[in-house]
């Protein structure tokens, strides 16, 4: 029983299975290895991803505040208020005393600013043309996670482009040849604006920031 | 062998999380940065459109008063009144930490405004009128788009660094 015992058991256990136990182990560690790399990266991307983004989300709209809306809003809803205000004055006056082309010309620049846009006038934001770009070319290699804050940020672009379309059809339809205004076009209706200032004898020069 | 493993194992699983979190905390500042720059500009663009309006539309009377020396009239009491006003709106991310009430004093800047039109309405016929609708249905309408959008703000954009200090809420 014991002389059984002794010469069978280590013949089997000893010869091929302990060295197939041993390579399955090791295949079984790497896999092991890789999936804890994998599973433990992941998760810190994925936690980290959301505290980065979180944590930047409001030095970003302050930035994006300070440096580019609050400003540029600012000299469009001036260019409409002046040109407004300087419009209904003309409208005032008594028939004869102010010229009908100076009048015309106020209309046409309140009515030039009217359609004017968040979207035609604003700086491109070219880190985010180039964070998109290099998702662009990373696109087989990026994680799943990458790929959902893509997707979010894609999807409120879809929206805004959307918006503009609608925009674009909008004033397409009211006003043919008015397309869009740009940069040039503001610029063009402000020296408009203060050309017509000085036709009129309104001394708007302290204004013109 | 084993021992080494196990040993190895506690800290390999922190540096693997630690290396992700790293690697993935960099990338979501660069959306964090944009999404906060996208919806910031727009923000910005929108609060200030309006401002810039009432600033504009007061400087252009300030100016056609100054031109006919009418410089007190009561008009130009509220034009004034209403360039201090817009004077002392930040021009930065404003957040209920400043100690200023934005709500407040955009209201206080609507209704001068208003006053100033009315005053202007007054000593000019209707056309002013159609001119005072336009602009108040733009603002009434920059209003309405805005107290849902600005009250979520005060909860989400909290603000990190202080923008300008206020001049002060007095009027």
């Amino acid at each position: 029983m014991a002389y059984e015992f002794t010469t069978s058991e280590p013949q089997a256990s000893d010869s091929p299975w302990d060295d197939d136990d041993g390579v399955l182990a090791h295949t079984a560690q790497d896999s092991e290895w890789t999936k804890l790399s994998t599973n433990f990266t992941n998760a810190g991307y994925r936690e980290g991803i959301t505290a980065g983004k979180e944590g930047a989300l409001q030095e970003g709209f302050d930035t994006g505040f300070a440096l580019v809306g609050a400003p540029l809003g600012r000299e469009l809803g001036l260019l409409r208020g002046l040109a407004s205000a300087l419009l209904s004055h003309l409208d005032f006056l008594p028939v004869g005393t102010v010229a009908d082309s100076q009048r015309e010309e106020a209309r046409a620049l309140v009515n030039a600013l009217a359609p004017v846009r968040f979207s035609d006038i604003a700086p491109r934001d070219l880190e985010a043309e180039q964070h998109a770009k290099e998702h662009l070319a990373a696109d087989g290699d990026d994680d799943d996670d990458a790929m959902d804050e893509n997707e979010e940020l894609a999807e409120k672009r879809r929206t805004e482009q959307l918006e503009d379309m609608m925009r674009r059809l909008d004033a397409g339809s009211g006003r043919e040849g008015e397309s869009r205004m740009g940069v040039e076009g503001v610029r063009e209706v402000r020296a408009r604006l203060e050309a017509l200032c000085v036709a009129v004898g309104v001394d708007a020069r302290p204004i013109w920031i | 062998m084993s021992d080494f493993d196990l040993e190895d194992l506690v800290h390999v699983e922190q540096t693997f999380y630690e290396s992700g979190h790293a690697d993935g905390f960099a990338h979501g500042r660069i959306h964090g940065l944009i999404e906060g720059r996208a919806l910031g500009r727009e923000k910005g663009f929108e609060m200030w459109e309006e401002l810039g309006f009432y600033e504009g539309a007061a400087l252009m009377w300030q100016a056609i008063y100054a031109k006919d020396g009418k410089d007190t009239d009561r008009a130009m009491h509220h034009a004034r009144h209403l360039l201090d006003l817009i004077g002392r709106f930040p021009r930065t991310n404003p957040s209920a930490d400043d100690g200023i009430d934005i709500s407040a004093l955009l209201r206080q800047i609507r209704s001068r405004y208003k006053a100033l039109c009315a005053s202007l309405g007054v000593r000019a016929s209707l056309r002013v009128a159609t001119a005072d609708d336009g602009a108040e249905a733009e603002a009434e309408a920059q209003g309405l788009n805005e107290s849902p959008a600005r009250k979520a703000q005060k909860g989400v954009w909290k603000v990190d660094g202080a923008p300008a200090p206020p001049q002060g809420l007095s009027f």
